[in-house]
């Protein structure tokens, strides 16, 4: 017996000894402790030296040209920078590139900045744009160049892009992070992770997966606004109660993606700042066009007509968000959301309903994902579409699965959600082009593709505006998806967070933001 | 002894080779493409191609698993479709974080579960008892990620004693430690209060008992040591569950696991990661298997006998 309780005994002495020692890394190396949150050290000038961000997911990827995450995009933000600079208005600016023109309809020239250097101190030059656009086309996101065929590089600080066709949207392709310009020297130099190197505010420290991972500030930084706050550290807090206690708690400084039910909380906290502001991620219901019945464009209406998308944006966000006709995000170039489009009206719907052949109703099948909104708009749809004589019966599946059935055809009707906040195109020709990969409603129509191309490269902005316009109406008459609403963009922080560059689509530039002290 | 060892260590291979199986078939049996969830959403159907090329995706399945079988005969358990880097380093990353957690939620549970099954068995049907057993059922149905929230909301909202998550020392371990630890002392509780109760009806309690052997000494020296054998077996068992199962707790207290690696990759469809994961966590299982075998032989002397007598 004593030989048990000696056993228990050392067992206890060796927890003890592991707990004391585990994490070390994490503390040492965190300028700060995980449990006594912020510690309000200070840097020299009147802030907080570590800004600490909450995240709703784990960082998984910070190979620029692997991965699509936002939660990565937010950290490669800080670290890397492109030839122009995507602003919250809706417009680009000079960034690494100082001016730019079309040489002809296709071939555009940039000027580089001539002082920029990345991290390790290696100058900028055309050299590294041209490796990094090279790269990129022959990456997972060579979509993103499609459009360019090479890259020339004129001078140290001159490159021309040639393209396929004149591209009204390729500077906010050359914005987005995929893209940011890599080091050419640091991937000769046979470093390892030479992906880190970047020309940003910030220099990637470390990444300890599941935990944390940490930038610091460039205390040479090229430009002339550098970042303020000496570290970034980005951590995981999956479980969105634990990201607003810790927020509380002052464990970390912003929380994003805050649960929209536990919002009152963070308001009634005198310390913590809720800002809301309008998204661009559409939410929305939507047909598969190739399948019987649905390829009956009067009974897709007579659906759109039976939703009530007032009660839907009730049940899945608790009305944080606002109701929408057209199928495009808001913010983008030519939104426009003054058609007629289909209000819920039972009397209507089931009106539409008769003239598409199916007054005795029908049954059918509705795929969603299994992860809120989805499953709380589903349950609304059901009702509201068994009050015209529709029943639905729901079926409920992951993501990934939900995707390959949607690209199969396999579905008949399907929620689902897109998320744009600079390219117009990423959403005309990805939802709605014959062949595109992500058009899960597989619509294919000769003029929305003429149309869709007009958007593209029409270089007048009247014709182009009118191309935009006709495009939105045609589609919601046409009605392969029924725009549900776009939810708002919540974020709660530290009511001290100054410099905040937030952006409806959720990769927001955290580069210049510090807690002021 | 160790020829016994040896055995058991070498039954380990059709496990693992069944696991593997088990894992590659489920997840190709899911539905969902990797590749979906890799590919930026406007890839060309051209782009999607050369990725599944790439990654191999093309080969039937069972190419595929033969092909995975021969990299882990050299130690390659293969490369993360999602973070692209080596599984076998990325488990052993998350691997502390794991056995911290599962040692300590185990130890948390049995020191609860140990005095209460105990005091419970020898103040059978009494109201000593039925408390015990209430708290033991409470333990039982509490879905740990309610009350992980609830330790949050008291310990760390309110008294500000705990972080309400992240990975670091001992503070950082207590609440994971008890939320896991309460779940597992419920189980223990009822097999330690069970197997005394088997006990101390025994002949040899009375004779203890009759030769004035005091009460202590009859409970702790002859009866707990003769009701160990189930104990250890329950505790085994729970700390084989913690290795794998503490999922929830994980992410409510945003502790970096190998159990929120699994999930992740699942629905990530990262095969590679996900079955290299899982036949790890088999060698961990098996090997937590075998050291309980070894702890009965350390507690009775009869099955040492028979071990090496096997042997």
């Amino acid at each position: 017996m004593k030989r048990f309780f000696s056993a228990m005994l050392s067992a206890a002495l060796l927890l003890s000894l592991l707990a004391g020692c585990g994490g070390g890394k994490d503390n040492a190396s965190s300028g700060g402790s995980t449990d006594g949150g912020s510690s309000a050290d200070g840097g020299s000038g009147g802030y907080k030296s570590d800004l600490i961000i909450g995240t709703a997911a784990d960082i998984n990827n910070l190979n620029l040209q692997e991965q699509q995450d936002a939660v990565n995009n937010i950290i490669l933000k800080t670290t890397h920078e492109n030839l122009v600079r995507f602003t919250n208005e809706g417009t680009c600016v000079p960034c690494l590139a100082t001016e730019w023109e079309y040489l002809d309809d296709t071939h555009i020239q940039f000027k580089l900045v001539e002082n920029a250097h990345f991290s390790t101190g290696e100058p900028l030059t055309a050299e590294d744009i041209k490796f990094t656009y090279d790269m990129a086309k022959d990456s997972y996101v060579s979509s993103v160049l499609s459009n360019v065929l090479s890259t020339e590089v004129v001078d140290d600080y001159t490159v021309v892009l040639e393209l396929e066709k004149y591209d009204n949207e390729l500077l906010p392709s050359l914005a987005s992070v995929p893209v940011a310009i890599q080091s050419k020297a640091a991937y000769e130099s046979g470093m390892e992770e030479p992906w880190h190197v970047g020309s940003g505010r910030y220099k990637f420290d470390d990444w300890v997966e599941g935990q944390f991972c940490r930038v610091v500030k460039v205390d040479d930084y090229w430009g002339e606004d550098p970042g303020v706050a000496d570290s970034i550290e980005f951590r995981p807090y999956l479980e969105a109660s634990s990201r607003v206690i810790a927020l509380q708690n002052g464990e970390i400084d912003v929380c994003i993606d805050p649960p929209i039910n536990e919002l009152q909380y963070l308001e009634e906290d005198e310390n913590i700042t809720v800002e809301e502001k309008t998204g661009s991620r559409l939410f929305y219901f939507a047909f598969n066009v190739e399948k019987a019945p649905w390829d009956n464009q009067t009974l897709r209406q007579a659906v759109a007509c039976a939703i009530d998308r007032d009660a839907v944006l009730q049940a899945a966000v608790y009305g944080k968000g606002t109701p929408q006709t057209t199928i495009l995000n808001r913010g983008l170039w030519g939104f426009y959301d003054d058609m007629e489009g289909f209000d819920y009206d039972v009397e209507r719907a089931k009106k539409l309903l008769a003239d598409a052949g199916y007054a005795n109703g029908l049954s059918t099948t509705l795929l969603i994902a299994n992860s809120a909104p989805y499953t709380n708009i589903a349950q609304v749809v059901q009702a509201n579409l068994k009050e015209i004589g529709i029943d639905v019966e729901i079926q409920t599946v992951e993501d990934a699965t939900l995707k390959t059935m949607c690209k199969n055809g396999e579905q008949e009707l399907y929620l689902w959600r897109w998320n744009e906040d600079s390219k117009v195109d990423f959403v005309y020709r990805d939802l709605y082009y014959t062949g595109s990969g992500s058009n899960y409603h597989h619509y294919s129509d000769p003029h929305v593709d003429e149309l869709v191309d007009i958007v593209n490269t029409e270089k007048d902005e009247e014709k182009r505006m009118q191309a935009g316009v006709e495009l939105q109406e045609y589609l919601v008459d046409a009605c392969p998806q029924v725009p549900l609403y776009i939810a708002n963009l919540v974020i709660a922080y530290n009511k001290n967070l100054t410099g905040t560059m937030l952006f409806p689509g959720g990769n927001h530039d955290w580069s210049h933001a510090y807690i002021a002290q | 002894m160790i020829r016994y060892i040896i055995k058991r260590l070498l039954l380990m291979i059709p496990a693992i080779l069944a696991t593997s199986l088990i894992i590659f078939v489920a997840m190709n049996m899911t539905g969902g493409d990797p590749v979906d969830s890799l590919a930026p959403e406007n890839a060309t159907e051209e782009q999607i191609e050369e990725i599944r090329e790439e990654l191999g995706l093309n080969d039937p399945l069972l190419v595929r698993y033969i092909k995975y079988m021969g990299g882990m005969l050299h130690g390659d358990l293969g490369v993360s479709y999602v973070t692209k880097k080596d599984v076998f380093a990325t488990f052993a990353e998350r691997l502390p974080a794991t056995l911290k957690l599962a040692c300590s939620s185990v130890f948390v549970a049995t020191l609860v579960a140990l005095p209460l099954g105990i005091y419970t068995a020898i103040h059978q049907n009494t109201w000593k008892d039925t408390g015990g057993m209430i708290f033991a059922l409470f333990g039982v149905s509490m879905p740990n990620f309610w009350l992980g929230l609830m330790l949050i909301l008291f310990f760390s909202l309110g008294l500000g004693w705990f972080p309400s998550g992240g990975y670091g020392g001992l503070r950082n371990l207590i609440l994971p430690a008890v939320t896991v630890g309460l779940g597992f002392a419920a189980l223990i509780t009822r097999t330690t209060r069970s197997a005394m109760l088997d006990v101390v009806r025994q002949d040899y309690m009375t004779t203890a008992r009759a030769k004035g052997v005091p009460e202590k000494k009859v409970i702790f020296g002859h009866g707990l040591k003769n009701a160990l054998i189930p104990i250890i077996t329950v505790i085994g068992m729970q700390l084989s569950n913690a290795l794998t199962g503490s999922v929830l707790a994980e992410t409510v207290f945003s502790w970096p696991g190998v159990g929120r690696l699994i999930v992740d990759s699942i629905s990530k469809r990262d095969t590679p990661m996900v079955t290299g994961s899982i036949i790890m966590c088999c060698i961990l299982v098996c090997i937590v298997n075998v050291a309980v075998d070894l702890i009965y032989a350390f507690f009775d002397p009869r099955i040492k006998a028979q071990y090496a007598k096997k042997g």
